[in-house]
């Protein structure tokens, strides 16, 4: 009985406890090890093949914005670190309005999986980057007219920009993380 | 000076670059192939680093028109299409190739190729500059053989690309310096490998290559890099290994040579087993006549041949005296007296038959010594002698006597007749011409014979004649020129019958020629042939 009484008000500590929020989270450790994100590409690969060699359902009902892919690295290389922290995250946000869209567009149902894997991983993206101490940043609402994107029509282009931008910018800003950087020196 | 300087250092830098040229010409023709031969699409593109990307295609030289005639553009997604300024290179085997080359390419972004020739369009291709990466290969490969055998550490300088580091795959392949088929190891992200389980003491060829591993940048197998050559360590021999290799092998040696020692006999018993001879059994045959059989017959008193047991397995034989008629006339044969009878008693009986009956035998050598007179009288008395002496012990005894002293008469007119009389009975025994013959002395012999046997039974006569002569007197030398042997006989198997007692009395030879056959040998001595002519 006593037992179950301690166990009982320990559950009742914690929960009050979480309620409240008290205190900053502890930091996280930085995630440096990029087989995190090699999985992540190797599953939005994945979907993008499936959407190839989909035929009826799986069209996007409208137009997306999604960000630009290309990396000249010259250009990369002069960009500091915080333009380049913005726009990773700009365009992981722009990416999961764009696949939160084709979720509810698709009808076919192997597909379904797919997204919200893919959803899922652009989620662990946005959390990598926290661990490494990259600022967050949201672009506006008003994302029509940001500069590099573009609009996007079909389920595949939105697709192989998912995963151009991942195996890209997305790489690239981890790659040259400072904390990771410190790490290694 | 200086300007003399100058123009050295000028030289020099030429050269220099001229070389780096050559070097990056030939490097470029390398990729070219190695392009030709992977890439199956038009135009074939690579990038070589982040700033150096390169389409080409080709052409015969035949159907090849001028560079101007050819167009190069390009589009990246969402961009405005460009063009590509073309050059043209001579290939080998009468081709010719077109070549763009584009600095500042950008990559994770779609491109799209077009090439015209006189706004037809004759190339078309959808590419991502990122994933058709051809490195150079690693440089600075070193190949060194690590403290253990059988083991080679190989390191190499990773090509220098930013940001592809921890992307790079590479290739070591290891053969021997004489075989084509070798090890192929892969390791990734890495700059070093050590290579296990090669043969120690061999040379070998070491080459390593890259590649992108294809997650974020992909691309093809760059060229192999220049060997590098390396021998293993030999095999070290391990001290205590050895050491306890030499002691158990001393330890069996020793152990297996004491059973050897202590089983000795046994051993030599089974290896070199000893060959039966016949030697024991024969003496001296070997040792004195050297295997000359008829010699050692010869000179030997024949030991185990003229042993009747030999041939019976009987009981020992009994003494036989063999008496023979001797007539007074120097013509007649006169067999000589064995010395010991005991010895040859069925020679004697042979020999008395063919003394009774007076039968000639062309036989010099006896027929010599029958001519010797003074013989012939010793003989004689030498027989009374034994008569008046040896007459009771001769009739107590349990030995037979035969008489054969029928033929009296041993004149030449009948030797003819008992020629022919003896002839076929040569072949019966000695015992039928005692009862063939009807002479008297025989007859009464003969009668005391078939009472003897009638008191034996029907049994066989086989071990001792044991019948009496009972008529001592029939016994008695009827005169100088008559010679009684009393034929003592043994070891007869006769089976004598009451049926054929009486009735085959003329037929009782039972037993065979036995005594006659068996001793061949024997015979030259006691044959005694009468020679007609004296």
């Amino acid at each position: 009985m006593s037992y179950l009484f301690l166990a009982g008000l320990l559950a009742l500590l914690l929960m009050v406890l979480e309620w409240t929020q008290p205190g900053l989270a502890t930091p996280l450790r930085p995630i440096c090890d990029l087989r995190v994100l090699n999985h992540f590409i190797k599953e939005a690969q994945d979907a993008e093949v499936a959407m190839k060699s989909c035929r009826e359902g799986c069209s996007l009902s409208e137009s997306v914005t999604v960000p630009q892919t290309s990396v000249d690295f010259d250009v990369w290389e002069k960009t500091n670190g915080l333009e380049q922290a913005q726009e990773v995250q700009s365009g992981l946000w722009l990416l999961q309005q764009a696949l939160s869209l084709l979720r509810t567009s698709v009808t076919n149902t192997a597909l379904h999986s797919h997204i919200d894997n893919s959803i899922r991983n652009l989620l662990s993206i946005n959390a990598v980057l926290r661990s490494l101490n990259i600022q967050e940043y949201t672009p506006p609402t008003s994302a029509a007219g940001l500069e590099g994107t573009w609009r996007a029509s079909s389920a595949t282009d939105l697709l192989q920009v998912h995963v151009n931008f991942l195996r890209g910018k997305v790489r690239l800003l981890l790659l040259d993380a400072q904390a990771c950087q410190q790490d290694v020196s | 000076m200086t300007c003399f300087h100058l123009s050295r250092l000028l030289a020099l830098y030429v050269t220099f670059c001229a070389t780096r040229d050559v070097q990056g010409a030939r490097g470029f023709e390398k990729k070219v192939s190695l392009m030709l031969k992977e890439e199956p699409e038009n135009p074939k593109c690579f990038v070589e680093s982040r700033k150096d990307f390169t389409c080409f295609w080709e052409e015969d030289e035949e159907r090849a028109g001028s560079v101007d005639q050819y167009s190069f553009t390009y589009t990246y997604q969402n961009e405005n299409s460009s063009s590509c300024p073309l050059r043209a290179l001579p290939a080998a085997g009468g081709k010719r190739l077109f070549v763009c080359h584009l600095n500042r390419p950008q990559m994770f972004v779609q491109m799209d190729v077009r090439v015209h020739r006189e706004e037809t369009l004759i190339h078309s291709r959808s590419l991502l500059i990122e994933l058709v990466f051809l490195l150079n290969p690693p440089a600075n490969v070193t190949v060194s053989s690590m403290g253990q055998k059988g083991q080679l550490n190989v390191s190499w300088v990773a090509p220098p690309l930013k940001y592809m580091d921890d992307s790079m795959m590479y290739e070591v392949s290891s053969n021997t310096a004489d075989s084509h088929v070798g090890k192929v190891a892969r390791v990734r992200a890495s700059s070093e490998l050590i290579l296990r389980g090669l043969q120690p003491s061999t040379k070998y060829k070491v080459q390593v290559r890259v590649k992108l591993d294809g997650v974020s940048y992909n691309g093809y197998w760059s060229a192999w890099s220049d060997p590098v050559f390396m021998e293993t360590l030999p095999a070290e021999l391990n001290l205590l290994m050895v050491s306890l290799t030499l002691i158990s092998s001393f330890i069996l040696i020793a152990v297996s040579l004491a059973m050897l020692l202590s089983q000795r006999r046994f051993v030599i018993k089974k290896i070199w087993p000893v060959i039966p001879t016949p030697e024991s059994k024969f003496q001296g045959l070997f040792s004195i006549y050297g295997g000359d059989f008829k010699e050692w017959l010869g000179q030997t008193d024949g030991g185990i041949w003229l042993t009747p047991e030999y041939f019976y397995s009987a009981e020992c034989p009994s003494p036989l005296e063999v008496l023979s008629e001797l007539s007074p006339g120097p013509a007649l044969p006169f067999p000589p007296l064995p010395p010991k009878a005991s010895r040859a008693p069925t020679a004697g009986i042979k020999e008395d038959k063919d003394a009774m009956n007076g039968v000639d035998e062309s036989d010099p050598a006896l027929t010599e010594r029958w001519r010797a007179t003074p013989h012939d009288h010793w003989l004689m008395d030498r027989l009374r002698a034994l008569h008046q002496n040896q007459e009771s012990s001769l009739l107590e005894s349990q030995d037979a006597y035969v008489t054969l002293s029928c033929n009296n008469h041993g004149e030449e007119g009948h030797p003819d007749d008992a020629l022919e009389e003896a002839s076929p009975l040569e072949e019966a025994s000695p015992l039928e011409v005692l009862f063939a013959s009807g002479k008297t002395a025989l007859c009464e012999s003969h009668s005391d014979l078939g009472s003897a046997l009638r008191s034996s039974g029907s049994g066989g006569l086989s071990s001792q004649c044991s019948f009496e002569y009972p008529n001592h007197r029939a016994w008695r030398p009827k005169g100088p020129g008559y010679t009684y042997m009393a034929v003592a006989d043994s070891g007869v198997s006769m089976d004598y019958s009451p049926m054929s007692r009486g009735d085959d009395i003329g037929n009782v030879i039972i037993y065979a020629n036995e005594y006659k056959n068996e001793i061949p040998g024997l015979r030259r001595p006691f044959l005694s042939r009468q020679h007609p002519d004296g």
